[in-house]
């Protein structure tokens, strides 16, 4: 079933005449399928995605146009459904990336009843009842455009009215639903078909204008609505004086818009403002250096809105290139890269856009662009893989070298800093720099437990110094106290003696008295 | 995470919300300008920024073509709605053993549509858009309004339980601070329902229903003609 819609686009696409017949065997059976499931998706093919087929006019060339439906004069079918062929992806079973991109809340998980399995519900059952209508009042003379209002479709969904309002509009928008392709009336009178389809369009999108999602892609073709900007048509010159509809610049890339009226527009924007080399070069400074931030290129590229930057600049052919990191591409490889896109452009205005580097004032470089744009074109990509391999592995070595070398010094540090810089390799310099980091943070450590231990055997020290002065008065008082003994001993040997003497002295007295 | 049912019981209160998976509103529109009359159910999200209130109703307004004065009134509506909705939410509501019985009556262009049923109203997983698919599938109604309508009735009437158990939330609080032991009056208002099912699944009696209780519960769908649309339209009008 996915097939279908990616490859509903091969089996439509054939040499001008069969397609009449393919359309009218599938609906048969499809009418048939269509009615007793009312509410659950359609499991089975759905009906007709006929996207734009090869149309003889120029539209389908340019990439970033909505291509719109076949201009092509045909009888009105009933049973084939129009789909825009910038609405190619849609398919019953499956969700698109733009449709996540667009409605992101059914799909962050925030809400419990806003899940991608309602997402499907609501668009499915929301399609199905736009395809029910068609079949049942198919477009007539009366009613050229059934539509189907939002709130027919709510009123048949079970679920909350503002997510469905959400997805109706988004599929509005994309033209999944109130679509029809556009020459069912008329054909012959391109002027005027534009003419309806412009206002057909205007409506819509007018209708959309509350529920319009903004989306900044420029190259994703979308309806935006397009207020009156008689202001804006000036600056950027879009004049569609023969409509009488006031579309602003924005819709000529992304409106459903005819082919020759969008080359008419296209012709006339290029004449009123023409990009110089200078700006051209000043343009992709600006996206080198800023990458995505659109209000500072504009600022850079002086007198250009951003919008205009940015259409420049994807019709540059090798806009895609700097879309990646800005940083990592030396010049050399810059110029490789950005000549090896030029070579596949077989533009007659390459020249034009080889000017920016032969401008660069190193010489060197515009050698290399001459000599790149004479080498063919696998030459001239192959040699600058190969150069951008050998100079990756060059700095990978050089930058390991200088690591082992260095040994937590100082200086050494700062010149593998400069070093690593001056190669202009990210990743090297991220290596260098956390090695730094790493041994900033050895040394840290030793230094810290250095620390600790000072402290502690300073501690320690302390202690000791005390406790020898503790033994020091011990001893002190040792020997008073030995000294005190030694009084005591002699006092006691001096009465001794005394008593002695006194004892003597007494028993001679005694003697005496009796003699 | 939740406690259990049989612990969340009378004295546990819960904060107040929709008992469905999802936290929708339901919104009733009946505005009457000049003789015009717009009659409306849907189901609104109550997180979604009220700008989305003044565009649905520029949106219903041109789909519908109905003069301009219905935008306002009818944002005044939702609006007013929303915001009594959000006055229940911050409090806390009693739900107990309750499973309530919910009756569906309505009529959605030429379908009459007829049932009662039970639904749990501690399951904050219950979601009435699937019952009504499922209801829709199962009885093969065709008519796909029919749907949205039967999930807006289930969800009207869930939400009138839910604001009733709040207001019984607070007088059981108003209660409690005046006298204690009263506790058990109020409760068992609305818990009246629950009682019921204590009795019906009680030990005695059986989890099937009893025979005569069969044509009670049965869902009933009629199709009715052109004339008998018109005739309830104006005996409704």
């Amino acid at each position: 079933m996915a097939t279908s819609s990616g490859g509903g686009a091969t089996p439509l696409k054939p040499p001008a005449q069969p397609p009449k017949s393919i359309p009218e065997l599938t609906p048969t059976s499809q009418n048939q399928k269509l009615q007793p499931l009312e509410l659950s998706p359609n499991p089975i093919t759905p009906p007709n995605l006929t996207s734009a087929p090869p149309i003889p006019t120029a539209d389908s060339k340019q990439p970033t146009t909505p291509a719109t439906v076949n201009s092509r004069p045909r009888e009105p079918d009933f049973d084939v459904i129009h789909v825009p062929s910038y609405s190619r992806w849609f398919s019953w079973n499956d969700i698109h990336e733009c449709e996540v991109r667009i409605l992101p809340e059914f799909f962050d998980g925030k809400s419990p009843s806003k899940t991608p399995k309602v997402y499907k519900y609501y668009r499915n059952a929301i399609v199905k009842r736009f395809r029910d209508s068609i079949i049942e009042n198919p477009p007539s003379k009366e009613n050229p455009m059934p539509k189907i209002t939002f709130t027919e479709a709510r009123k048949s969904i079970i679920g909350d009215v503002g997510s469905v309002r959400k997805v109706f509009d988004f599929l509005e928008a994309w033209g999944l639903v109130n679509y029809f392709g556009s020459p069912l009336t008329k054909a012959q009178l391109k002027w005027e078909d534009k003419e309806s389809k412009n206002v057909s369009a205007a409506s819509q999108q007018n209708s959309d204008n509350g529920g319009a999602n903004s989306v900044g892609d420029a190259s994703v073709p979308k309806k935006k609505f397009c207020s009156s900007c008689n202001s804006l048509c000036t600056i950027a010159c879009f004049s569609n004086i023969k409509k009488d509809t006031t579309f602003c610049a924005r819709c000529y890339v992304r409106a459903g818009v005819n082919s020759a009226d969008f080359k008419r527009v296209e012709i006339s924007e290029e004449v009123k403002t023409d990009w110089t080399e200078k700006e051209t070069l000043h343009l992709l400074e600006a996206v080198m250096h800023y990458g995505d931030d659109w209000k500072k290129v504009s600022e850079h590229v002086v007198g250009r809105s951003e919008k205009e930057c940015v259409d420049r600049f994807i019709k540059l052919p090798f806009g895609e290139q700097f879309t990646g990191p800005p940083d990592s591409i030396e010049p050399e490889e810059n110029v490789h890269k950005a000549m090896d896109r030029f070579d596949i452009e077989s533009n007659p205005s390459k020249k034009m856009r080889l000017t920016p580097f032969d401008d660069a004032s190193n010489p060197i470089l515009a050698q290399a662009a001459f000599l790149s744009t004479l080498a063919g074109v696998e030459v001239a990509e192959t040699a600058a893989s190969a150069a951008v391999k050998a100079l990756t592995e060059v700095n990978i070595e050089t930058s390991k070298e200088i690591l082992e070398s260095s040994a937590g010094d100082a200086r050494d540090h700062d010149s593998v800093t400069t070093n690593g810089k001056s190669n202009t390799n990210l990743l090297e310099g991220a290596y260098l720099e956390a090695k730094l980091q790493l041994e900033k943070e050895e040394q840290d450590l030793e230094r810290t437990i250095s620390d600790i231990a000072e402290v502690q055997a300073k501690n320690i020290h302390d202690k000791i110094v005390r406790f020898e002065e503790l033994e020091l008065q011990m001893e002190r008082e040792w020997q008073q106290l030995r000294q005190m003994q030694n009084l005591l001993f002699a006092d006691q040997l001096t009465l001794l003696f005394h008593k002695k003497d006194g004892n003597e002295s007494m028993e001679q007295k005694v003697k005496t008295e009796l003699s | 995470m939740k406690p259990h049912p049989a612990w969340s019981s009378l004295r546990n209160p819960v904060k107040f919300r929709i008992p469905t998976a999802d936290n929708l509103v339901p919104i009733r529109l009946d505005i009457d300008i000049d003789g015009q009359r717009f009659r409306d159910t849907f189901t609104w999200n109550p997180s979604d920024p009220d700008s989305d209130v003044i565009l649905f109703a520029k949106r219903t307004v041109k789909d519908l073509k109905l003069p301009p004065a219905f935008v306002t009134q009818i944002a005044q509506s939702i609006q007013s709605q929303l915001t009594e909705f959000r006055s229940f939410e911050g409090q806390d509501m009693y739900t107990g053993e309750k499973i309530v019985p919910i009756k569906l009556d309505l009529r959605v262009n030429h379908t009459l549509i007829k049932d009662q049923f039970l639904w749990d109203l501690n399951n904050f997983e219950s979601d009435p858009e699937e019952f009504a698919r499922i209801f829709c599938e199962d009885l093969g109604v065709e008519d796909p309004e029919v749907g949205p309508a039967i999930a807006f009735a289930i969800r009207e009437q869930l939400c009138e339980i839910a604001i009733q158990s709040v207001a019984s939330a607070k007088e059981t609080r108003i209660n409690k601070k005046g006298r204690r032991g009263a506790e058990h009056l109020p409760l068992s208002k609305p818990g009246g329902s629950a009682l019921d099912t204590l009795k019906l699944f009680g030990n005695k009696s059986s989890v099937i229903r009893k025979r005569r209780e069969w044509d009670l519960y049965e869902p009933i769908v009629d199709m009715l003609s052109n004339e008998e649309v018109d005739a309830l339209e104006a005996r409704e009008a």
